[in-house]
This record gives C-alpha cells, structure tokens and sequence, in this order.
C-alpha cells in the first residue's frame, strides 16, 4: 500500500466514524462568555442558567434522544479573547450552536467565525440593536424596547428636562446613548452632556465633575454590564450625585451586589425577579433546588440564557436534526414560555418582549413601576425577513 | 474649585501609590515591576478581612503585614539574585506579578469583588460637595508622607538608607550591612503598596488584574522624582494635575496618558527629572 | 615594511560559501513544511497557527533589538498594532479594491516606520540609558492603545474594527503567506546577524562607548534598527489585520508586548530560532488549553519566565546549545579572515598644528578641575602628560575626545573646532582613544574587533563576511610583536589582560587617526609587553607621522619614548618642555611626594 493511499484510507476510515458520531453523540452547545473583564460579575449567573436549562432537558430525555452538553470559555469579555474563545469552540470543540451573553465588542469579533463555520449563535444580552447576520438571533432586548418607557417616565412623572449621558466607548454604549438622544430630543427633552470612557475604563472623576457643573435634570447611563457599572455607581455616590438616575444597563443581580449604592436606579428589564407568572416561580424553584445557596441572583442577562437553550431545543426539534441550515430556517418558527413570558424570535430574528420599568429598593430589590407588554423591536435587520 | 479638589485628591492618590515604589527604586535601584500585584494583594486582604466579618478598615494593618511578608520572601529568592542585572530584574519582577495575579486568580476567582467603602458620602467644602473619601485621601498622603520622611531622616534605618542610596559600596565598606538594608527597605515599600491597595478599593473595582493600570504611572513619577520623596510630591502634584486637566479639557482617555507622556518627556529633556543634582 | 601577511595565521581562506548553504538549505525545508502543513493540520490548528507565526516574526524583530543589540523593548507590538491598525482602517473607511489594498501595506509600513524615527529619537541620544530607553518603549504602545480608545467610530475603540474587507485568500492561503513570511524574515535576520555589518549589534550591546570612539555613532546604529524594524512589525500587524479579520486595542498593548519578550526570553535571546519556536509553541498551547486550564497556564508560564530570567538568562536554545556542545563536543570553526596590509591614508603634513587647545577649564559646579589649559601638538610630537592622581588627566583627555563635555574654551583638531561634537564626530576629525580599562568587544572575536575598528574605512558587508580584513601597518605590527596574531579567531573576552590592551591599541590604531589620547596605556603590563608597546609607539610618531599624547604614571616610560612632557597639578599645567628638563625638575619632584598643594 503506498503512503498515499494508507492516508487516503485512513482518513476517510475516520470521517466515518466521526460521522456516525455526530448522530449519536451529545449535541455541544458553546457558551463564549466574559469569565474574566467587564463581564466577570455577571458571567457566572449565564453560566448557571444554561446548566440548569441542560440540566432540565436531559432529565426529561434530552434533544431528539441525544443529551445535551455544555462547552464554556472565556472571552475575557472584548474582541481579541472572544476571536480566540469562538476559533476554539467552533473549530476545536466543533459545537453545534453557541447560546451566550457578550459584550458587543465580543459579539462582532466572533460573526465572522460563525458565518464561515456556520453555527447557529443565540445572542442572549441587551444590546444596542442592529447586528444582523442570518445565523445570529435575539432573544434580549434592543433599545426600541427599552428606552422609551425609562424616558417617558422621567419627562411625565418627573418633569425631567435636561439629561446627561454617560457611557462605555464602544458598540453597546454609543449604539444605547445614541438612540437615547434621539428618543430624547424627539420627545422635546434636551441632552447637556455625554461623555464616554474605554470600557475597562475606572476612573470616572472628571467625567463626574463635568456631570456636577451641568446641573441635569436626571442621568442615563449605558456602560459594558458589569464592573463598570459598578465603579461608576460608587464613585457617582462618593460624590454626592442623587438626582434621578436610570441605568440601562444594570441587571438585577449586580444591583444587589452594589449595596446601598444602589438604591434609587431606575431601570427597564425583560426579566426581574418579582415577575408574578406560573413559569417564573416554577423557574425560581428549580434554580434554587439546583443551587442552593450558591445561586447566582437570575436576572435580565441571564435569564435569556435559559429560555434560549430551550429555543434551540425546540428548533432543532421541529427540523429534525442539527443541520445549520435547517436549523437556522426553524428557529424564527419555535414559541417557549419561560420565566418572561411566550418568546418567540420571529421580528426578523429578534423578538417583541414584555418590559417592566422598575426601581431599585434599599433592600436590593426591584419594585416593578410599569409593564409594558409584548413591546416590539422595531426594524432590526430588514433583509432578514 | 471642583477642579482645584480633584487636583490635589488625584495628587494625593497618586502620591500614596507611588511612595513604596519610590522606597525600593532609590535604595535597591531596581524597578519594582510587581508593584501593581502588591497593590492587588493589598485590595485582596481587605477583601478578606470583610469576608472574615472585620471592619474594612481591618484591611489596613493586614495588608501592610502581608505585603510586607510576602515583600521580604521575594527580595531573597527573586530581587537578590538579580542586583546586578536591573534590566532583567525588571522582567524578573513583572513575571511575579503575573504569578501573583494568577494565583489571587485561582485563590479568589476571576471575577471583581465588590466590598463595602471604607468611607462614603460628601461634605461641604467651600460652597461645594465633595467627596469624603477623596478628601480622606489627601490626609492619608499627608500622613504617609510625614511618616516616611521622619523614617527617612529620623531613624538608623532611614539613615543608611540613605548611605546606601548615596553610594552602596562606600557604605558597605563603612560596616552598613547594605543587605540587611534593602531586605528591609523592599519590605516597607511592598508592605506600602499593599497599604495603597487597601486605600484603592473604594475608588476602583477589586480584581486580579487591577494593580497594573497603576503601575505605569507610578513607575513613570518614580523615574522623574529619582530618590527623593518631596520630588515624587512635587511630581505627583503637577502630572496630577496635568492628568485632571487633560481629562477634563480634552478627553479621559487621553487624561489617563498624560502622567506617562509629560514624564517621559520631561525625562529626555533633564534626565535627573525633578530631584535637584 | 612587513611584507603581505597573507597566510601570517596559517588558517585557511574564509569559507563563506559553505556559510550559505546551510541556513538556506534549513529555509527551504521550513517553507517545504509551510507549504504541507495546511494539508495535514486541522482548521482550528491553522487558524491558530497563521497568527501564531505572525507573531513569531515579531519575536524576531524583538530579539534583534534585545539579544542582539541589548536593547529591552516592549514596543514592537505598537508597530504591529500601527499597521494592523492602519490596514484595517484603510480596508474599512477608505475601500478596498487592489489599489486600497495596496496602499494599506505602504501605510502599514510607512506608518510605524516614522513612529519608530520618533521612538528612535526620543530613545537614543547622546546620553541616554538602556532603561530611559526601556521606559519610552513602555510608555508608546499605552500611548497607541488610549489613542486607538480615543478614536470613536474610525478606530471602533473598545470594540475594535471587524468585518472589513481581506486578501482573498482562503485559511490554507493565509497560513501559506504568514509562514513563508517568517521564515523570510528569519533567514533574512540570521543572514544579517552573521554578517559583517551584523557584528555592530553586538558591538552597540557590548560597548557602546568604544563604538562611537571608533567612529561608528552608536544611537544611528539603534535608530536605523528601530525604524527597519517597525517597519518589518507593520507587514507582520498588515497581514494579521488580513488573516485574522479582527483588529482590536489588545494587539497594540503593552500587555502584548511584554507577552512578546517574554516568549524571546523563555526561547532564549540572541538565538533567533529560540524565539521563534517557543512563540510557536506557546501561543498555540495558549489558544488550544480551554476552560481552566488558561489561567493555570499564565501560572506555569509566568513562574517559568520568573526562573529562567534568574537562572537560565539564555533561555531553552542556550541550554540546548550547551547540552548538544557537550554531546558533539566539536570546536565551532569560525571562519576567520585573511590579514592584508591596507593602502594608508595620505601623508600627514608635518609643520601644521594638529591639536590646538586654548584656554580650557573644565568645571563640576564649583569644584574647579582644569584651569587655562594651553597646549600645541604637532604631528610627530609624542606628549606625555603626567601629574598625581586627581589632577585632572583623565579629564583633559575626556575633553579632547567628546566635544559633548561642557567646557569652557576652544579645542581644534587639524583647525577644526570640536566643541559640541559627538565622539563619533571628533574620530572623524582623525582622533583615536584608548581607555585606561581596556574596551573591546567582550562577545566577540579578535578579527571581529578589528574589522568594526575599520568601519569608517570600509563599509561592513550586511549580507556575508568578507574574506579578507585590510589593517594598516601599525595595527598589523602591534598584533605580530605581541602575539596576538594567532588569536586571531578567539573570543576577545577570553584574553589575557596585556593582550586585551593590545588588541585595543591595534583596533584605535587600525582607525589611522592622526591624532592618539592614550590613558595609562602601560597599567598591568609586563616589563616585555611594556617595551613592545614603547617601541610601536616611538615608530609611530618618528617615522608615520602621528601624534600621540599618552597619559602616564610610569617616569621611565615617560622618559624612554616621549619627545616632550607636559605636567598637570590641581587643574593647572605648571611644565611643558623637554622630557629630560621636566622630569629632573624640582617641580615634579615635590608634586609627586605630596607637597606644593595651593
């Protein structure tokens, strides 16, 4: 036998075994999240939701009798790690979706890799709006969800004229802020300032200094999810800043981490804990059953997670296998009620949602305002239809 | 006059990081590349004494013990063996701190850690509200600073100290147990750096990695002060303010570089910095 | 007149042709094993690999700087960035037809190659140190990140840029393009490093002081370097921006760029294979361990950069070096060079003044050292300057070499003033010095030293070494009288003290300076080597036409060989005449036992 045909044979000898495989293996599902970064506090809850979802699935016979298995790696929350984290699970571990909550940093470094391996990616964050690639769905929320009812509330109940803004400097901040502004100025209200650090950025004086001699009306803030939230809060209470403050990007759980600090933020979420549903408390029994005291509080970033495992279950389902195409065709189709209500991501690939304007309580807490049911995303990505 | 507290609050915090870094550069002559990890473990430690149920402020004592321990372990197996080699001391001693990042990392987890302020709310400074903690910060470099100088100038320690920055062969020669010294010396100025970490948390997220955005500009104020603590003031004071001037006027992200940028300039310009020869 | 010394060392001719066809032979093989590997590596292996092998050809531009030119820089991934960057901003806001794409490489090089005149400037001055040197390559690539975070929309800030346009080239392509890329630049590298012009690298490193009082400017020789590699670092981040199709402000950081010297480090500095095959091999393990394993790899990674910076400072190819030296036990054969006699410079005119120096004072703040220094040397003149410790010798003679000395008064050379140039420039003036500790190049050989003492006569070849070294008569005389002509081929740091100092008088005087400053030229020298080195420099000046001023303690040397002796005390030139008038003086007796202190 020459060497060629010895190779030639051996490796068609494999591919049929990985074949055969790949039919009655596990179906991997990635999970690329920011582990280390901006995003480390609120990781570990993603994290938690996605197992119990897997957890729960199995149990009840898995997916089209195969079980579903979890693979999670760190994309130190920006774009050089998540390019390393995406490479490692669609090429390494070869995944059969990626389900996870990013920066958007992260989120546009790894949509080349997903459009050339091909894997279906649920992209379970709030983010600025707009990404759109055939394989990548929504199930969060988009600005045209989220801010209006923030704004509305301040300029009708609060007489809230005047607004600063504050931001991470990247895709999520500008996007959110951006269309905060034009959202303000439409509904005759005035922007006085905006001002933006790098998203590993921690020192906030001179912006804060800036935000005390504009004397606003009332503050927006849109930073990376996580520490920088934290930093700016704090450092927001340090000096002595308590007008009406809203934050479009703080999750329940890191609110309540926050501390006293917190107390008085506004802000607009898919999911808090006191939503009063059948599946909501079902959902919270199970996670506390399943973590005890080691449960991360469920929140507006992790949550989705949840729900989005099932999505992909379902979807899979109706196309009968784990065929990109096939799937990516099914999953705009397939309806899960979860802790946040029926979710369906059929708005060219993202999904109206219930929102609840919301206020933080001493006690960490969120005491629910308002609720705004089924709002709709507006026009994401028209030419995915 | 926000600008005018913001000056001398950043001044003071910049002040109070740099000082142990000044410590170890001017007597053992090497650059502390760790230094930013020994701020870490300094933030850590306080992490600890919340998880312990102490007052934050137990954080202090802890840390400035810790650092200082650990500080002495690293001068005999790490900085000793390397003193005359200071270019690859500085590599030496950034590799530590990479290890010493990783294992809080190991030791703590990835994430940041969030902890009660050692001091919150304002007061009313001169027709504005400001910060107590800030305020706080100028006291504390106040206090460091007298501190260190009244070591310095007052005690055996500070004096050959002082030798050994003058001329350590001349001192050795004189009976100075010059190695004695600079263990001694590099474990107060690890032992301030934990201290200054400590100090930090309420002005930053606790991480693993948080000691490094520190390091530069406490390394940039050291090279331009040399050996001397009222230049590394003086030093503090006018990047400081270039700092919070530039970040207010132009823009943060260009404020954060302004300590690094002036000071190498000011460095090409007059190498001996702002010590007078 | 020694005759041609052709075969004086009974070495053969050099063997520079074999010296090519091994590392061009290893870099066929490598780009052979380039060119299979897409066929045989997995995708995600590939992928990881082009940039991996991007990032080896930083490695070893860092170790040029580093190893070879003892320059500690954590820059170089600021260039890579630059041109990643201006590649992919050009691909995202300007277009990106051939033309675009093709401008984007000029920019990608062009770019970083100004900033490294920049960096190059601000670094390397007359005075400098190797850690300001350090420091400025710390403070540009944070100088480069907050600008790229200060960009807004054209750089992406945090986000960074994605999604632009690349070379239409599929995985296979691109990991074709990088890998044949590194082995380009590292055959070119090991070529260079081996060549004449190469040798002034490890000179810089060596002593760079003796490189500018041989007439080579050492900041040229690092600024040249700096800016040809920051342009070399822009194709690397050019094709990165390419392959990778991410660009984001980590690959313009320090954090990269101590990530880059570490790698060199662990590999081994100086090795130029190290290097690039511990980045290899790192940078995909790093990318291949998931979960937790990363971080305990920082650990291992950072505990064993830790330990070989301590104890094994020449990195894994060193140790590999010393372990295959022990097993093969063969004895490197150094090609060494044929010595031929050099066509001398033109006749120096005997009547004209060639030192002039009128009024000099030199002072450090109020303690005065020189004081109205006036002398006149003419060529032929052998002047010995003595006087007790501390009276400003070694001061004057620092005067008349470096024109950067703040002193006060007027200096000429041949009529021309020196004040304010730099030794480099006063050599050119036709000035040779010799320390009082002998400086050469401790790393490399005697023929080496030579040939870089005759860099200003003929340029150093930057691709090969040249078979024949040309030392004019006096150089060739010192090496024959003394021995040193058999050594020819040994590492200059393994002489013995006389024959050090011997091999520097032979490399100032291969410079044919008109014009000697010699600093106790006889310390530690046998009663032989003592008249050997006498003898050489009696002919100089009586029959070649040079002047010498020669520092000294010892009075019979002083009496044997000089023509006049000129006497320094406290600052003050107090005799200048006849060297038997001078030396029985009443003057030199009583400053030399102590007495006659103003």
């Amino acid at each position: 036998m020459t060497p060629k045909l010895f190779a030639a044979s051996t490796v068609s000898l494999l591919l049929a075994t990985v074949a055969q495989a790949a039919d009655s293996g596990p179906i991997v599902i990635g999970v690329p999240v920011g582990l280390s970064g901006a995003n480390s506090v609120v990781a570990p809850s993603v994290v938690q939701e996605a197992q119990l979802a897997v957890d729960e699935i199995n149990t009840a016979g898995g997916v089209l009798g195969r079980k579903l298995q979890l693979e999670v790696a760190d994309d130190a929350s920006g774009a050089a790690g998540a390019q390393k984290a995406f490479d490692s699970l669609i090429y390494q571990k070869k995944v059969d979706a990626l389900i996870s909550m990013e920066t958007s940093a992260a989120r546009n470094a790894g949509l080349p890799a997903v459009s050339k391996g091909r894997v279906p990616f649920i992209y379970t964050s709030f983010y600025e709006g707009h990404s759109c690639n055939k394989y990548l769905f929504v199930d969060a929320w988009v600005p045209e969800q989220q801010v209006p009812p923030i704004v509305d509330n301040f300029a009708k109940e609060k007489n809230a004229k005047t607004y600063f803004l504050i931001g991470s400097d990247y895709a999520f901040g500008r996007g959110m802020l951006g269309f905060t502004r034009s959202y303000i100025e439409k509904t005759g209200g005035k922007v006085v300032g905006e001002e933006y650090l790098p998203m590993d950025g921690a020192d906030w004086t001179p912006i804060l200094s800036k935000l005390k001699d504009a004397k606003p009306d009332a503050i927006i803030t849109s930073t990376a999810g996580g520490a920088p939230n934290v930093t700016l809060t704090k450092q927001m209470r340090a000096a002595g800043i308590n007008l009406h403050y809203a934050n479009l990007a703080v999750d329940e759980g890191t609110a309540k981490s926050m501390g006293a600090d917190a107390t008085g933020i506004y802000l607009s979420a898919s999911y808090v804990t006191g939503i009063d549903s059948p599946e909501n408390k079902k959902f919270l029994d199970a996670a506390n059953k399943k973590f005890g005291a080691d449960l991360k509080t469920p929140n507006d970033l992790s949550v989705p997670e949840y729900e989005a495992v099932y999505l992909y279950k379902l979807a899979v389902e109706k196309a009968g296998s784990t065929d990109p195409a096939k799937v990516i065709e099914a999953m705009p189709t397939v309806s899960f009620t979860g802790p946040r209500g029926a979710i369906v991501m059929d708005k060219q690939h993202h999904a109206p949602l219930t929102m609840y304007l919301g206020q933080v309580q001493s006690d960490g807490t969120v005491k629910v305002a308002a609720t705004f049911k089924d709002v709709d995303p507006g026009e994401q990505c028209p030419n995915l239809k | 006059m926000l600008l005018l507290l913001d000056i001398l609050t950043t001044a003071a915090i910049l002040f109070v990081v740099s000082v142990g870094l000044l410590a170890i550069f001017g007597v053992l002559k090497i650059v502390n590349f760790a230094h930013g990890a020994w701020l870490t473990i300094g933030a850590y430690c306080a992490v600890v004494a919340v998880k312990l149920g102490l007052n934050p402020w137990a954080g202090l004592p802890i840390a400035f013990v810790a650092g200082a321990l650990l500080g002495g372990v690293a001068e005999l197996l790490i900085i000793r063996p390397l003193y005359r080699r200071p270019l690859d001391a500085i590599l030496a001693t950034w590799g530590l701190g990479i290890v010493i990042g990783q294992l809080i990392a190991l030791a703590f987890g990835r994430d940041v850690q969030l902890i009660p302020n050692l001091m919150s709310g304002t007061v009313r400074v001169l027709s504005v509200d400001y910060s107590v903690y800030r305020l706080f910060m100028l006291f504390a470099a106040l206090a460091i600073g007298v501190l260190f100088a009244l070591t310095i100038e007052g005690t055996r320690l500070g004096l050959s100290a002082r030798a050994v920055i003058m001329n350590e062969t001349l001192a050795r020669s004189l009976g100075i147990d010059t190695d004695r010294v600079r263990l001694a010396t590099f474990m107060i100025g690890a032992g301030l750096a934990a201290l200054a970490g400590v100090l930090l948390t309420p002005l930053t997220s606790v991480d693993p990695n948080m000691g490094v955005a520190w390091l530069i500009g406490a390394f940039m104020l050291v090279m331009v002060a040399d050996t001397s603590y009222l230049a590394l003031a003086a030093a503090c004071l006018v990047f400081g303010g270039a700092q919070v001037l530039v970040s207010t006027f132009v823009s943060p992200v260009l404020g954060g570089i302004s300590v690094a940028v002036l000071a190498a300039l000011l460095l090409r310009i007059n190498p001996r910095g702002f010590s007078r020869a | 007149m020694p005759e041609d010394t052709a075969l004086l060392n009974g070495r053969p001719a050099s063997t520079t042709a074999l010296e090519w066809r091994a590392p061009a032979a290893a870099a066929l093989v490598a780009a052979l094993i380039v060119w299979i590997s897409p066929l045989v590596l997995g995708a995600f292996a590939a992928n990881v690999l082009t940039r991996s092998m991007l990032y080896a050809t930083l490695a070893v531009t860092v170790d040029l700087l580093w190893g070879f030119t003892g320059i500690l820089t954590f820059g170089q991934a600021a260039f890579f960035g630059v041109g990643a960057y201006a590649t992919a901003m050009t691909m995202t806001s300007l277009g990106s037809t051939p033309a675009w794409m093709a401008a984007a490489l000029a920019l990608a090089i062009v770019l970083p190659m100004v900033l490294g005149l920049v960096v190059g400037w601000l670094s390397f001055y007359h005075g400098s140190t190797p850690l300001y040197a350090s420091v400025i390559s710390l403070v540009f690539p944070i100088v480069v990140t907050q600008l790229v975070y200060s960009g807004g929309l054209l750089t992406g800030s945090s986000s960074g840029l994605v999604g632009y346009d690349t070379l239409p080239l599929d995985l296979e392509g691109f990991f074709r393009l990088s890998g044949l890329v590194m082995v380009a630049v590292t055959l070119a590298a090991w070529v260079f490093v081996r060549s004449d012009a190469g040798k002034l690298l490890v000179a810089v490193r060596d002593n760079d002081v003796r490189c500018a009082y041989l007439g080579v400017s050492p900041r040229r020789v690092q600024i040249t370097l700096t800016v040809a590699l920051a342009g070399v670092a822009g194709v690397a981040g050019f094709l990165f921006a390419h392959a990778s199709g991410v660009v984001a402000p980590e690959n313009t950081g320090f954090l990269f760029g101590t990530q880059v010297v570490i790698w060199v480090a662990l590999g081994g500095r100086g090795s130029l294979l190290g290097p690039v095959f511990a980045t290899l091999a790192i940078d995909y393990l790093s990318a291949s361990l998931s979960g937790d394993l990363p971080f305990l790899w920082q650990l291992v990674l950072g505990a064993a950069f830790v330990i070989i910076i301590i104890f094994l400072p020449d990195g894994v190819a060193g140790l590999a070096r010393r372990a295959s030296a022990s097993i093969f036990r063969s004895s490197k054969q150094t090609r060494v060079p044929r010595i031929a006699l050099a066509a001398p410079h033109s006749a120096v005119e005997r009547s004209a003044t060639l030192l002039k120096v009128s009024g000099l004072a030199r002072s450090f703040g109020s303690l005065s050292v020189l004081e109205n220094i006036n002398l006149e040397i003419r060529p032929g003149e052998l002047v010995s300057i003595v006087g007790p410790n501390g009276a400003g010798k070694t001061t004057l003679i620092r005067c008349l070499s470096d024109g950067s000395e703040p002193f006060k008064g007027v200096v000429e050379i041949g009529g021309k003033p020196m004040k304010g140039l730099t030794p480099d420039r006063v050599v050119a003036l036709g000035v040779g010095r010799k320390f009082q500790v002998a400086s050469i190049f401790e790393s490399l050989t005697v023929a080496e030293c030579l040939r870089l003492a005759r860099t200003t006569s003929e340029t150093p070849s930057g691709i090969g070494s040249a078979p024949r070294l040309s030392l004019p008569v006096a150089s060739i005389e010192i090496l024959r009288l003394t021995g040193l002509i058999d050594l020819i081929a040994s590492p200059a740091g393994l002489l013995s003290h006389g024959m050090k100092q011997a091999l520097e008088l032979g490399m100032v005087l291969a410079l044919e300076p008109r014009l000697i400053l010699l600093d106790e030229p006889t310390a530690g020298l046998t009663k032989a080597e003592r008249a050997t080195i006498g003898t050489v420099l009696r002919h100089l000046t009586a029959e070649a036409g040079y002047a010498i001023i020669l520092v000294e303690h010892d009075l019979d040397f002083v009496r044997e060989i000089s023509s006049r002796v000129v006497v320094l005390h406290q600052g003050r030139l107090v005799l200048d005449g006849a060297v038997d008038d001078v030396v029985n003086s009443e003057t030199v007796r009583t400053i030399y036992s102590g007495g006659g202190h103003v």
